[in-house]
């Protein structure tokens, strides 16, 4: 690795470095095929392509550390290349990281072994909105809040807005399964995927047909969601899109703890009702998000956002507000929505508080209703007695008839000498084998990356050894961001 | 007070239930670990804000005019920041393509939009300059810049329109600016012509020097002293009671940044289309008409600098005739011209993707491009490659509108 004498550490450092002979001709290869202006071996790049906002890296900002340097970037601008690219990797057997915008919070992109770092910013264009089948078609590389704004201009919504839709990229939220604040209506960037075109390991390019549905075998696409780059890199996508909505009703009550809160919102999912946006808060967070809301001091407040048809918002609003005063809400108006509105977007704690040596971190889970209140009431416990954790509270923000998301947020500051990383680490240990003995998925929608990876085959049982050797067979070298999701 | 302890309750809540040892470890690092990850010495940089700005997770890219043209990871808002912060803690040297990137901003405000902290890079870049400069690391080209804005007062070589000698006098002073006056020469012209149909006791400056935001922006804070201790000595001691201003950047300077070097202006001062729309509405000027579609583009430095968003609307819905066409991008939310932060100096091939990237967005509205800041025009005009579309200062369409 070129690094400097002085300045900062590399913390992962690849057993293997690439000889001198080897790299010139890699890269001369690499060249030839992305074009030079499309090719980087610079010091700049390499610090800049070295992390994502995994709280663990943001630390060794702190320390003045980075986590791995790739070798090179490469900035490939058609699928003909990522598959040159690719080919050439096998070849060589060099790793290939790709990367969106780097916003994941679990080192999903950290290239801990090196090698090519596949940035798909210079594939960030609509290929083409459809408005009869509501379809648009995008490269990866698009960012998603210039997605949205494209479509908003045209007339349309995705209706994805995670809390990252300023910074975060079409193709990274494929491959994380990533879900937006409005998916209880528009569902999840999983469900809004109608077709797809991928490069596997290899180079082999896959399509798959964009038609509504079919019954031709198992769909070998969908492996790619979630793969989180293990598995090849998405080059092109078929979304679903609707039309802007053309009215929004903003609602919210306040409830006495979780379990009313929750009952109220899984009753209104069984009438048939899907407001965009629901969100419960605990006492804790809603005291954090809300202090200036009077009445929901010491309550639970509810959060409820309906859009779309003004007909049928209407309506929804109308049976929406009859169920939360049935279930005892307490009326709390508009005010609370827009704030909610204004503020969705401020993250701060990190930048707030890391540098004082208190540590912020989200974790999110889903489960069944049947189970809901118990993992909520265990996580929340298992992450309060670790020693140094301050606050621990949570949000149910993705509703289905059959369940619901916790978002989990812990605040704490390692105590008795201990490192902050350990302290960090002991946190997320309490939360997953909590959340593991509850019946949860220990992920929603945030993925696996390096933080989750050794939980994953407790998650996924048998299935992950299968996920193992289907990776095996289609990436036989293990080339593909090697070292993530426990691959 | 009272609000600031509500907001925290629920930490202070939190704190007050932990253990004992937590209690005093929080407390103790919230006062004293933020240290560590400071310089010790004294920097022009605020090191502070880089880091926050650092480990953010970059909420601001998808509007920075860079990083939208040039497609690369280190062009983005925090990774300017996580460079300088490396930087000015010494962990990688002030050369070479780390000090490039410090100059890589086109200074159009769009991050302080979007950002919870109310930064804007190019403020958090400047510091860095600063401190570049007073290492004697500055880029040779923009020390030469320096010299020669230095001795000519002046940025640019063209010749200059020779200003009017009667300033001493007048109430209301026009201040040219570098720009207009050597590369759009036509609206000083246009701007004359309407304070002399208007019948006020105007005047130009004599010795007009540059306000200064080249010499602010690249980080030589001494120079750009000198050059606002001459202009606000001038515009002081004259019986000027209004200073307008052709560019919003000049007027930024005067109202926001002098005042931070100690020299506030006695004058009121005000953007040229906003006085324009003063005397239409004291009829002191008088649209009779002009025909046609006109896309207004809002300059960075107007509109999200000195937040004059509907002045300029205003003052083309007076003209009679007119249809005055939006862009999706615009008020606050516009888009950069590519010329703002001496982007066009510094990077001109950045700088002119950007202006080509504008003009194709206000294109697909009409091919009248209206705007109130001379160096937009200029970007314009320069990306204008096809010559499809007409660039006008709105002056220049007032004007037109008295003419017919």
């Amino acid at each position: 690795m070129n690094t400097p004498e002085k300045g900062y550490g590399v913390v992962y450092r690849p057993k293997e470095k690439l000889s001198e002979k080897k790299r010139k001709t890699v890269f001369k290869r690499l060249c030839d095929i992305v074009g030079p202006e499309n090719f980087s071996d610079k010091e700049i790049d390499k610090i800049i392509y070295s992390r994502d906002f995994w709280p663990i890296a943001l630390r060794w900002m702190l320390e003045r550390k980075v986590p791995a340097l790739p070798d090179c970037v490469v900035w490939p601008e058609n699928t003909k290349q990522i598959s040159d690219i690719l080919k050439l990797a096998n070849e060589e057997s060099i790793p290939v990281v790709p990367f969106g915008e780097a916003s994941g919070v679990l080192g999903g992109m950290i290239p801990v072994k090196g090698g090519i770092l596949v940035d798909l910013k210079r594939m960030n264009k609509i290929l083409k909105i459809n408005d009869k089948d509501l379809t648009v078609t995008a490269q990866p590389g698009l960012n998603l809040m210039e997605l949205e704004r494209l479509l908003n201009k045209e007339g349309y919504t995705m209706g994805h807005s995670p809390q990252s839709i300023y910074c975060s990229s079409l193709g990274g939220n494929l491959a994380t399964r990533a879900a937006g604040q409005f998916s209880t209506k528009y569902g999840k960037i999983d469900d809004m995927l109608i077709s797809l075109e991928a490069v596997l390991p290899q180079g082999e390019v896959i399509r798959s047909k964009t038609v509504p549905k079919s019954s031709t075998g198992p769909r070998i696409d969908k492996m790619m969601l979630g793969s989180e780059g293990t598995l090849g890199i998405i080059t092109e996508a078929t979304l679903k899109i609707w039309p802007y909505p053309e009215k929004k009703e903003l609602l919210s009550y306040a409830f006495e703890g979780m379990e009313s809160g929750l009952e109220c919102i899984r009753k209104i999912l069984r009438r048939g009702i899907f407001p965009a946006v629901i969100r419960l808060y605990d006492e804790k967070e809603t005291a954090f998000r809300f202090y200036q809301t009077g009445k929901a001091k010491d309550k639970c407040l509810l959060v409820l956002v309906l859009q779309g048809d003004k007909e049928l918002v209407e309506l929804e609003t109308k049976v929406s507000q009859d169920v939360c005063r049935k279930h005892e809400g307490i009326e709390c108006g508009e005010g609370p929505v827009i704030h909610w509105f204004e503020t969705r977007f401020n993250v701060k704690e990190a930048s707030d508080f890391a540098p004082r040596e208190i540590i912020f971190d989200t974790i999110e889970v889903s489960v069944t209703w049947d189970k809901s209140i118990e993992l909520y009431n265990s996580m929340i416990s298992a992450m309060e007695n670790v020693n140094g954790v301050i606050v621990a509270f949570a949000h149910a923000s993705h509703f289905y008839p059959q369940g619901v998301c916790f978002y989990f947020i812990f605040g704490g500051t390692p105590v008795k000498g201990a490192e902050p990383n350990e302290f960090y680490t002991s946190v997320w240990d309490a939360a997953m084998r909590s959340c593991l003995d509850a019946g949860g998925s220990i992920s929603h929608h945030h993925g696996i990356g390096l933080m989750r990876a050794r939980w994953l085959g407790e998650e996924l049982g048998p299935s992950f050894e299968i996920l193992k050797k289907i990776k095996k067979s289609l990436d036989p070298k293990n080339i593909m961001n090697p070292g993530k999701m426990g691959l | 007070m009272l609000d600031k302890i509500k907001k925290y309750s629920w930490l202070i809540d939190s704190l007050m239930e932990a253990k004992w040892s937590t209690k005093k470890e929080v407390v103790h690092n919230f006062l004293n670990a933020k240290k560590k990850y400071v310089p010790k010495e004294k920097t022009n940089a605020k090191v502070g804000d880089i880091l926050k700005c650092a480990l953010c997770p970059n909420m601001c890219r998808f509007d920075c005019p860079v990083a939208r043209v040039g497609n690369s990871e280190a062009l983005t808002p925090a990774a300017k920041s996580r460079i300088a912060y490396l930087m000015e803690m010494g962990e990688i040297d002030f050369s070479g393509e780390f000090v490039d990137l410090m100059y890589k901003c086109a200074g159009c405000d769009a991050s302080r939009e979007w950002c919870p902290f109310d930064f804007s890079v190019e403020d958090l870049l400047v510091g860095v300059r600063e401190d570049i400069v007073d290492k004697g690391l500055a880029p040779k080209a923009l020390l030469e810049l320096k010299d020669k804005l230095e001795k000519n007062h002046q940025i640019y070589n063209q010749s200059l329109i020779p200003p009017d000698t009667e300033a001493e006098k007048a109430r209301i002073l026009y201040f040219m600016g570098c720009t207009a006056r050597a590369k759009v020469p036509d609206v000083v012209n246009t701007n004359i012509k309407l304070l002399e149909k208007s019948g006020l006791d105007f005047a130009t400056i004599p010795d007009e020097w540059c306000c200064g935001a080249p010499l602010s922006t690249l980080g030589f804070k001494d120079s750009f002293y000198k050059f606002a201790e001459h202009n606000s000595r001038l515009i002081n001691k004259s019986k000027c009671r209004t200073l307008v201003c052709d560019c919003p950047e000049c007027a930024y300077v005067f109202r926001e940044l002098y005042p931070k070097i100690g020299f506030r202006l006695k004058a009121e001062i005000l953007p040229m289309n906003q006085f324009l729309l003063r005397l239409v509405e004291e009829n002191k000027i008088k649209p009779a008409g002009l025909q046609g579609e006109f896309v207004y583009h809002d300059p960075c430095a107007l509109s999200r600098k000195l937040n004059v968003c509907s002045a300029p609307r205003e003052l083309l819905k007076s003209i009679p005739g007119l249809e005055l066409k939006e862009t999706y991008f615009s008020h606050r939310e516009t888009r950069c011209c590519g010329m703002g932060g001496m982007l066009g100096i510094t990077n001109p091939e950045i700088s002119s993707k950007i202006g080509e990237s504008r003009i194709s967005e206000l294109k697909e509205v009409c091919s009248n491009i209206v705007t109130a800041c001379p160096t937009c025009e200029l970007a314009f005009k320069n990306a204008n490659k096809d010559k499809k579309v007409k660039v006008y200062d709105i002056s220049e369409v007032l004007l037109k509108s008295l003419e017919k």
